[in-house]
């Protein structure tokens, strides 16, 4: 945490300057301390807890169902790999297995919402360079994901949809049409969206070579998510340790070289077209017959949850980044101890690396680049 | 100065294919909906303000159990008095028709999180207490978020249940599902 005055020593030709946590930047209420030497950042210090809510307190205070909806309000922005992280975790504390249908619905709608959540990066990063037109358009097609979300499941941010040992709800009859129209009309929009900005060259020549991470650096900040992966690190959780039905779907993780914030850019933008094809492989093995009609929660889970004592730990890739759970059980109807790996949270932590010595105006880049919710960073 | 002038042109010519795929779109209909003047009507499993029926309900207290905010607060009705016992001979007297089971039943909207888990978590069928399709909610004081029903009180609101309810034919009103881009 960082000091809320200036820092001692500050020199007559520096200034001191709160970014935040009041910026339309920081997307949240991120303060950075920064110490500026003409428009060079001598200094930059992130300082988080402005969105504190003690949910990992929180979820000792209630039974694991109640817990769920928790989950929704680390990363709003990408809910669906909340709950099913949260519901991983359980179940393997449990000894519940999904059934299939289960599983391919909820690698579905998690892929769905990875597309929503990269479609508000990439929207607000654009704002955050200076281009305003893409934020509408990756809103439109964002607004059309949730639409099928409301239809599934009745939330259009916070979905509560996963169960332990299931989903809540089966598609809706038209919904999986409804799903493939969005696709088709959503995978010639990538192409647009490359057009639009992706080969700009003024949004490459503000982000190209800015903001470089190593990998090396990369690692150990323990970085992870497309933030990694743009970093030429090959680790994806969905690859290196499958859950869910992801060993049998047909993709590739997407991993770039250099780095910089247009590796990490384009990294989600490639994201977002492996996302659709596993969205199509899901939508297929749904409509197959051997899981028409299946089953959608495990038998026998019972509605007051009690697990064993004893401890799991299961993560998840979320938008984000590795997303883990870490369940510790008494024996009682509520958790005992509820940790959450947040990605963003520990995203966040190389911006005081990063930031000394680039321009001010990089700071928004790279901040922007790093696409962090403030809701993960402070739980 | 070549590099710049290359620069410039490569900018430029970017910017007019932007702008071209901009302009694709200005001649298709409007995707925005004017609110307040149009409404979208919510999809029917669209979880919207809790609305309850103490004609259903059994006083079971499984909603209270199931909310992780504790919104929920009920009393039972005290059990209806017994019948008379039946005198030699004659058939028992038909027990009294009890009215709700149910004193009294409180939600706090103001710190429900509309996640679904107490209509779930309700026995009646259909549910006593379930999301309607309402999401306009306006309070002006916090007492007035709590929201009460006692024993003599008429029905909870006027909302419709959202397990039946066709969107009602306002003519102001947009249905989301017939937006045209909205498919
Ligand atoms: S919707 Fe959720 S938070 Fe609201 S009353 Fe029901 S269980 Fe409680
Ligand atoms: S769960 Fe349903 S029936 Fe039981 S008390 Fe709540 S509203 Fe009434």
């Amino acid at each position: 945490m960082t000091n809320h005055a200036p820092p001692a020593g500050l020199r007559s030709d520096q200034m001191f300057i709160n970014f935040g946590p009041q910026h339309p930047s920081t997307h949240g209420v991120l303060r950075i301390a920064l110490t500026v030497e003409g428009e060079v950042v001598v200094k930059g210090d992130p300082d988080i807890g402005y969105l504190h809510r003690g949910m990992e307190k929180l979820f000792e205070a209630r039974t694991y169902s109640q817990g769920l909806m928790l989950t929704d309000r680390f990363d709003y922005i990408s809910a669906m790999h909340n709950n099913l992280g949260y519901c991983l975790a359980v179940e393997r504390l449990a000894g519940i297995q999904a059934p299939l249908r289960a599983q391919y619905l909820r690698v579905l709608v998690a892929e769905l919402n990875r597309i929503a959540s990269h479609l508000v990066f990439f929207g607000t990063f654009a704002v955050d360079m200076g281009a305003f037109t893409p934020f509408l358009y990756a809103f439109r097609e964002r607004e059309m994901i949730m639409d099928l979300f409301e239809e599934l499941c009745g939330g259009r941010l916070l979905y509560t949809y996963m169960r332990f040992g299931g989903v809540s709800a089966d598609l809706p009859a038209g919904w999986a049409g409804k799903c493939t129209e969005f696709l088709n009309f959503f995978e010639p929009r990538l192409k647009e969206y490359d057009t639009l900005l992706s080969g700009n060259p003024i949004f490459k020549s503000r982000t190209e070579g800015v903001g470089v991470i190593s990998a090396e650096r990369a690692v150990s900040w323990g970085l992870s998510g497309p933030i990694l992966r743009a970093s030429g690190v090959n680790y994806d959780v969905r690859k290196n340790d499958p859950y869910c039905v992801y060993d049998k779907l047909d993709f590739k993780a997407v991993v770039l070289q250099n780095g910089s914030c247009w590796d990490r850019y384009y990294c989600r933008m490639l994201e977002m077209g492996e996302s659709l094809k596993i969205s199509r492989q899901c939508l297929a093995a749904l409509a197959s017959a051997e899981l028409t009609p299946g089953e959608i929660v495990a038998k026998g889970v019972p509605k007051m949850f009690k697990a064993a004592p004893g401890q799991a730990y299961a993560h998840v890739e979320a938008s984000r980044g590795d997303l883990g759970f870490y369940a510790v059980s008494d024996g009682g109807m509520n958790p005992f101890r509820m940790h959450v790996r947040g990605p963003s949270f520990i995203n966040v932590a190389i911006l005081q690396e990063m930031l000394g010595g680039c321009k001010i105006a990089d700071v928004v880049a790279i901040l922007g680049s790093l696409d962090i919710v403030l809701g993960e960073v402070d739980r | 100065m070549k590099n710049y002038i290359d620069f410039v042109a490569d900018a430029s010519w970017n910017t007019l294919k932007g702008l071209w795929v901009t302009l694709k779109f200005l001649f298709l209909p409007s995707i925005t909906v004017q609110y307040p003047t149009e409404k979208i009507v919510p999809y029917p499993r669209f979880r919207g303000m809790l609305a309850y029926d103490a004609e259903l309900c059994i006083a079971c207290g499984m909603c209270v159990r199931a909310c992780p905010s504790r919104c929920i607060a009920l009393a039972k009705a005290a059990p209806p008095p017994a019948p008379p016992p039946a005198a030699d001979g004659q058939p028992a007297a038909p027990a009294v028709k009890a009215g709700p089971k149910i004193e009294w039943y409180t939600i706090d909207y103001g710190r429900c999180n509309f996640c679904g888990l107490c209509e779930e978590s309700c026995p009646t069928k259909p549910k006593a207490v379930w999301h309607s399709l309402d999401y306009e909610a306006v309070f002006s004081t916090r007492e007035e978020m709590v929201r009460r029903w006692k024993r003599g009180d008429g029905p909870w609101g006027t909302v419709k249940r959202s397990a039946d309810a066709q969107p009602s034919a306002i003519s102001d009103q947009i249905h989301i599902q017939d937006m045209p881009v909205r498919k």
